[in-house]
């Protein structure tokens, strides 16, 4: 028996009068699933997370779970479950009356109900508060609750808007972990928003990169991370993020501005201009390289990161804290040819 | 496109069962409201073009605009306008201002507002014609009343609050302050609150002084409840009746007829329905007139 | 910063300002209704007098009882706060979380009637009860109650309304609710305290009206408002019984008042805040 929950989405765009939101975007989400939607704010993200849960309606495109076609389906009949990013508990309902509404809904008995929500709790640890109300919980208690309510059904889809964005930083770290660890346990196919990039690398199973209501990528991870496929996704993921240089290409090396060249992998035939990328964590001094001065260095403790200016434009530069540069410092840096990211200026494409 | 309007249909499905669930809510509600209301209205507008005197119901008949035409040489029309406007100003204005002030001052003493809470609550839960009634019996009567004893005590004799038509204005005026003033006093009081401590503090730092930290911080900040206010209490005040009424009666002569009181009289006591009708659709277009301007007012101030 | 003496008294001042001019009356028209005539008129004032029931005993027993109007006063009142609530709060609802056509006028519609002149309403009415036979009848002084309390109950409700998160219909609806029962078992829920605010304004505009009360009703249908005139006419005033009926046809509001007046301080600020209310 072949699992539920795959999604298509083919087509999707969505006007609000005359601002077009979506422009036409194509997904294909496997059963069982982590996906994640990433981008900055309004890119779209959140209004194909609501196209999926049937919130927002198209105005043109479908949509497909299980290969039945739901576009005109109602939010309730899709046997989808959404936790919200400001949770939506029901202020007035104490945390098993929450957890229970949907079952409620669809006209379980009270023990029965009971049973489940309790069932749903425990797999987020919060058994213990089944009787208090929302307004007497931390955020992260309140995130459970919204979390418990969405299992209990059993849906065959989850949607996660920004779930941990309310959380402070040690606990969003932690509630990641244990995120993940569920949506593998109920092997539920889960589409995830967020514009935390870090996020998406260490939750998804694949993630599709939302800029201005297109999608620009779709691939795991590590992929999009090695390979992005324009600018803006190569500026968006990693952090500290890409460095970005305009250069001029030819043969098999690179020229800056300032004369300085490298030496590349890829080759071509003329010349060419070029946005040069390469990662701080793999930049390092060297010998020959590109000049560069040292503006200023952060010590992190297990690593440093030096500010560099390579023809009067800032570049990062990761290092283990072994390393020993100087600010004002005047040096050579160079990277490894396969780490080089070459993009075309006019399109962004990657090269 | 079939597809695409298939799915614009599937959309719209969505959105017609909230469109009709709206229906269901809101739709008895507006009928009751048009029948109850606006059906009225145009009744009372057909009534003001008619000649309607119960005392000489052989003269009743079609009149076109007569009694609009009669207005305009009515000089107890003229008076009950320019009452109306004195009236309602002069009410408004002392609402706020003590209304304003006393919140001020009430706002640094945080204990015992609950006291005052209730003192402020009881003038306001009153029926306008009981309040009418007390300060015309127990409050301004000669020998008996409350200000009465005070004056006299004070050595500045007995005055007829309500049979002296300059006086019976002023009464008129004090009573309905008297009445709401408290509404100002617990909205401005409320307002005051949720003014933010550290604006004034930094304002204490620029060597701001009371009057100052007054002028450009508190009263730029509680312009929108000050509007309100005044929208509340200005609508209030034109269609004041009980209170007037029951001290008055709108009287002496007619030196408290308000046009309100004046399209009552004109209606109910001489049994003028025709010409009571056109009073009071002038009344009206006057309050749509002012709601309209100030709806705007606040519209532009926000 | 110290608080210095003269600001001090200043504040006490003003404390005593309030409480001597709004709160005093009140109790002076208490202490009236205990004296007997002669005390009433006695000069200098007595404020040492042996307490009578008589006035009381007038108004509620023997032929000037208010108890009729009392009654009136219940039935009217009630049955108008009750008609107004069932109206109000589904279509407050509407106006403030529906999306629908019309959507800006309706509101603006329910706005407008709030501020219609009492004394516009009253004469057509008049000469339609009066054709109908619908004068001092319950029913007809009832739906008249409507027009105040309709318009300004939606209103008020809606800001209540307005209050709640966007997204509660949202979960609900994923929770497979349906528009009904997100808005029975999500929404009213969270709005109680409006619905008792609002409840408790409705009933206070309602039992304290008078011109509607005294022109279309009459001898059977007379709420207190009206029978207060009982005990005064060109000829004499009857001080005392007149301070008794007051205490007894406001009791109740006062009551209601003292109870709440933590709901309607709130509700008072809502509604000034957020948008028109005629009370």
């Amino acid at each position: 028996m072949t699992q539920r929950g795959s999604i298509r989405i083919e087509g999707a765009v969505k006007k609000h009068d005359q601002l077009t939101v979506l422009h036409g975007i194509d997904l294909d989400i496997k059963a069982g699933e982590f996906f994640v939607l990433l981008g900055p704010s309004g890119s779209g993200k959140t209004t194909t997370l609501r196209v999926l849960a049937g919130l927002e309606s198209l105005s043109a495109g479908k949509v497909f779970m299980d290969d039945e076609d739901v576009t005109s389906k109602e939010p309730g009949e899709r046997d989808v479950a959404m936790v919200f990013q400001s949770y939506a508990l029901y202020p007035h309902m104490s945390v098993e009356e929450n957890i229970a509404f949907p079952l409620k809904m669809i006209g379980q008995n009270q023990s029965s109900r009971n049973l489940a929500a309790r069932e749903a709790a425990t797999k987020v640890n919060i058994e213990h508060l089944m009787d208090r109300k929302p307004g007497q919980l931390s955020g992260g208690q309140q995130q459970r609750v919204a979390l418990a309510r969405a299992i209990v059904r059993q849906p065959r889809l989850f949607l996660l808007d920004e779930p941990l964005s309310n959380l402070d930083a040690k606990l969003r770290l932690e509630t990641r972990i244990e995120l993940r660890k569920l949506q593998r346990s109920l092997n539920v196919t889960t589409v995830y928003v967020t514009h935390d990039q870090e996020e998406a690398m260490t939750l998804a199973d694949r993630v599709a990169v939302f800029m201005e209501g297109k999608i620009v990528q779709i691939d795991t991870p590590r992929n999009i991370f090695a390979r992005p496929a324009t600018l803006t996704v190569a500026s968006f993921i990693g952090s500290p993020p890409m460095n970005l240089l305009a250069a001029q290409w030819q043969g098999s090396t690179i020229t800056f501005k300032n004369g300085d060249s490298l030496q590349i992998e890829q080759s071509t035939a003329a010349s060419r201009e070029v946005i040069f990328g390469v990662r701080p964590s793999d930049l390092a001094p060297s010998a020959e390289g590109v000049s560069a001065t040292v503006e200023l260095i952060e010590d992190l403790g297990d690593s440093i990161t030096v500010a560099l200016l390579i023809d009067q434009q800032p570049i990062k530069m990761k290092l283990p804290h072994t390393q020993l540069i100087k600010e004002n410092e005047t040096i050579k840096v160079s990277c490894q040819p396969a780490t080089v990211h070459l993009f075309d200026p006019l399109t962004g494409q990657r090269l | 496109m079939a597809a695409a309007q298939a799915i614009d249909s599937g959309a719209l499905a969505l959105a017609r069962q909230e469109r009709r669930f709206a229906w269901y809510l809101l739709g008895p509600s507006l009928l009751l409201l048009l029948i109850t209301t606006t059906a009225p209205l145009v009744y009372l507008g057909w009534t003001s073009f008619f000649r309607l005197d119960m005392t000489m119901p052989w003269l009743s008949g079609f009149a076109g605009l007569d009694n609009y035409g009669k207005m305009l040489g009515d000089p107890r029309f003229m008076n009950s306008l320019w009452l109306t406007v004195v009236y309602t100003s002069s009410t408004v204005c002392l609402q706020i201002l003590v209304g304003l002030s006393l919140a001020m001052l009430v706002q640094q003493i945080p204990k015992g507002q609950a006291l005052l809470r209730i003192a402020a609550i009881l003038p306001i839960v009153l029926a306008p014609v009981v309040v009418g009634l007390f300060w015309r019996t127990l409050v301004l009567a000669p020998d008996v009343g409350l200000v009465d004893l005070v004056t006299r005590a004070l050595g500045l004799g007995s005055q007829n609050w309500l049979g002296d038509p300059q006086l019976a204005l002023i009464s008129v005026i004090a009573i309905h302050t008297w009445q709401w003033t408290p509404f100002a006093f617990l909205v401005f009081l409320a307002t005051l609150a949720t003014l933010p401590a550290d604006v004034y503090e930094a304002a204490r730092l620029d060597r701001a002084n009371a009057w100052q930290r007054f002028r450009y911080l508190t009263l730029p900040l509680i312009r929108p409840a000050i509007i309100m206010v005044v929208i509340m209490r200005t609508m209030t005040a034109l269609s004041a009746f009980a209170a007037i009424f029951a001290a008055t009666g709108g009287g002496p002569g007619s030196s408290t007829e308000i046009l309100n009181l004046y399209a009552y009289r004109t209606s109910f006591t001489e049994l003028n329905l025709g010409y009571g009708s056109s009073l009071a659709m002038v009344l009206l277009g006057l309050t749509l007139a002012v709601s309209y301007v100030m709806f705007k007012r606040r519209k532009a101030a926000k | 910063m110290k608080q210095t003496i003269p600001r001090q008294l200043m504040l006490f001042t003003a404390a005593g300002l309030l409480l001597t001019v709004w709160a005093f009356p009140v109790i002076w028209g208490i202490l009236t209704s205990f004296k007997t005539e002669r005390d009433v008129l006695a000069y200098p004032p007595v404020w040492i007098f042996t307490p009578t029931l008589d006035n009381y005993r007038a108004v509620l027993s023997g032929a000037d009882s208010i108890l009729p109007n009392l009654w009136s006063s219940i039935v009217v009142s009630s049955t108008a706060t009750l008609l107004t609530m069932l109206f109000s709060v589904p279509a407050a609802y509407a106006i403030a979380r529906l999306k629908y056509p019309g959507k800006q006028t309706s509101g603006f519609y329910v706005l407008v009637t709030q501020m219609l002149p009492p004394v516009g309403l009253v004469i057509p009415y008049y000469l339609v009860l009066q054709r109908i036979g619908g004068l001092d009848t319950y029913s007809g002084l009832i739906l008249i109650f409507l027009t105040f309390s309709l318009p300004f109950a939606i209103w008020l409700m809606v800001s209540y309304f307005e209050d709640i998160p966007l997204e509660m219909e949202e979960a609900a609806l994923l929770d497979r609710a349906g528009r009904l029962r997100a808005l029975w078992y999500v929404i009213l829920p969270q709005v109680r305290g409006g619905i008792a605010v609002t409840t408790i304004f409705v009933f206070l505009n309602s039992w304290n009206e008078f011109m509607f009360s005294v022109l279309l009703g009459g001898n059977r249908v007379r709420p207190v408002t009206v029978a207060m005139f009982n005990f005064i006419s060109v000829e004499q005033t009857q001080w005392a019984r007149l301070a008794a009926a007051a205490i007894v046809a406001m009791a109740p509001v006062i009551l209601i008042g003292l109870a709440a007046q933590r709901h309607i301080v709130k509700g008072l600020t809502v509604g000034a805040v957020k948008g028109g209310g005629r009370r």
